[in-house]
């Protein structure tokens, strides 16, 4: 079945390679990743397609099988997205149960921890083969070019968030809907109220009724 | 082409005889004349199985090791080792407190290995041994894993070396046979026969300058039980849970099995 162990053995071979580079361009964070792999961890991916990988640790280096790991001491499973997810830093996706732990989900937290406060020396890789003037020029543009990025696509998403609310009006603002939402709690809650009240009428007037009979 | 005919087999009231590559050669002359071709090509040994595979053999030794289970703390035998690729992995992955065997019935083989693996630095967890796989000088329920990658096609009498590799595994230990296979798609077949018969035999001759050898490699994979037949073999000789890995198109194929 696809993709084979053939082409399994090579992908997770060039994941291993690329995670341990990474690793040495980050001594704290390769210390920090290793001390949250206590042991083997599968992730197991639901979709597209149904496969199981585990990292472990292996001396100062982290090992990337393409197969179910034995002995697993943590299983995290979910889709591909929330893996990239987690890999980000988000850490509501073992919260709002878009990836499913089984194990220790502290050590989980750990991981994602870990995975998040990795931030290999980019510059440092490129110093060994460019020189470290050029590096060093190179790494500032493109530190510039992510700044600027984030920063464009932070203020893109609050002008169009305004401009819904507040000027089209074509969707309600935040606190508009926060509002209404508790006004609905609200209403829910006394129906039920009401609800448990006629009940309780009903019940006792049904009793006063069979004492009379009586 | 004429070393595609159909070879004889040497089970018809031949008991004395077995197979070397398409030939019929006494059993007792079987283990020497493979010894003449590991002697013939040590050298050029890891050379020629990047030229030859593409480098894909490293794959297929990585899905193996990917499979073996293997844990800080094992004893590992690696038999047939040869230069030590398995070894080298499983060296790591044992850790200062297991040990891995490199056993090789072929001294220059074994030779190759040690160098290779000590001017890599690996020190400490790996003994080497010369041994046959037919009569492993080994106690009983000695290793947790017990690999043989591209070896046991050349053994005389794989039944008694898959016995022998049984008998020193430990209960719920692992046996991995990683071997070339009968590829599963004809067409793939016919590719693989065209290149095996004339690309190896070139191949051997151009970089390691001896083309006899790489003949008999591929005769000796034809002459191979093939996936199934293997893989029963493995039940005969008392594992359970053997089930089999196609790998590049059944090119070759990763048998695993577990003692009870």
């Amino acid at each position: 079945m696809f993709p084979g162990p053939t082409l399994s053995s090579a992908a997770s071979a060039i994941v291993e390679a690329a995670l341990n580079r990474a690793l040495e361009l980050d001594p704290a964070g390769r210390q920090a990743l290793l001390d949250a792999l206590a042991g083997p961890v599968q992730f197991s991916i639901t979709a597209p397609l149904v496969m199981a990988w585990t990292l472990d640790r292996v001396g100062e280096k982290v090992q990337v099988r393409s197969q179910p790991g034995e002995s697993v001491i943590l299983e995290i499973t979910g889709r591909p997205v929330a893996f990239a997810a987690l890999a980000l830093g988000d850490d509501r996706v073992f919260a709002d149960d878009r990836l499913h732990v089984v194990g220790d989900t502290a050590l989980a937290h750990q991981l994602q921890r870990a995975l998040n406060q990795l931030q290999p020396d980019w510059e440092a890789a490129m110093a060994r083969h460019l020189g470290d003037l050029p590096a060093h020029f190179l790494g500032k543009s493109i530190r510039s070019a992510v700044h600027w990025s984030r920063n464009a696509i932070r203020t893109m998403n609050a002008n169009v968030e305004e401009y819904l609310h507040e000027e089209s009006r074509g969707l309600p603002g935040r606190r508009e809907l926060e509002a209404t939402f508790q006004d609905i709690d609200d209403l829910n809650l006394r129906t039920e109220r009401l609800e448990a009240r006629l009940n309780q009428l009903a019940s006792s007037s049904g009793n006063q009724n069979d004492t009379e009979i009586l | 082409m004429s070393e595609q005919q159909t070879p004889g087999n040497p089970g018809n009231g031949q008991d004395d005889v077995t197979h070397f590559g398409f030939r019929n050669v006494p059993k007792s002359q079987k283990a020497s004349q493979v010894a003449e071709v590991f002697h013939s090509v040590a050298g050029k040994y890891d050379l020629m199985n990047d030229l030859m595979s593409m480098g894909i053999h490293r794959l297929w030794k990585r899905f193996t090791i990917e499979l073996s289970g293997v844990r800080p703390g094992h004893q590992v035998l690696d038999i047939a080792g040869g230069t030590g690729d398995l070894t080298m992995k499983f060296s790591d992955l044992v850790g200062p407190s297991g040990r891995v065997v490199l056993a090789d019935i072929n001294a220059s083989m074994l030779q190759v290995g040690r160098s290779r693996l000590t001017d890599r630095g690996y020190a400490g967890n790996i003994e080497y041994v010369q041994a046959d796989a037919e009569h492993l000088p080994f106690p009983d329920n000695s290793f947790n894993a017990v690999s043989i990658a591209f070896g046991l096609r050349n053994v005389t009498d794989k039944d008694q070396a898959l016995r022998d590799m049984t008998r020193t595994l430990k209960p719920g230990g692992k046996l991995m046979v990683l071997e070339f296979s009968k590829p599963t798609n004809p067409l793939l077949s016919k590719a693989y026969d065209t290149y095996s018969f004339s690309a190896l035999p070139l191949m051997g001759q151009l970089f390691a300058g001896d083309s006899e050898s790489y003949k008999y490699l591929a005769e000796s994979i034809r002459m191979h039980p093939d996936q199934d037949t293997l893989k029963g073999m493995m039940e005969e000789a008392g594992l359970v849970n053997c089930k089999y890995y196609n790998m590049t198109g059944g090119i070759v194929a990763l048998h695993v099995g577990i003692k009870p």
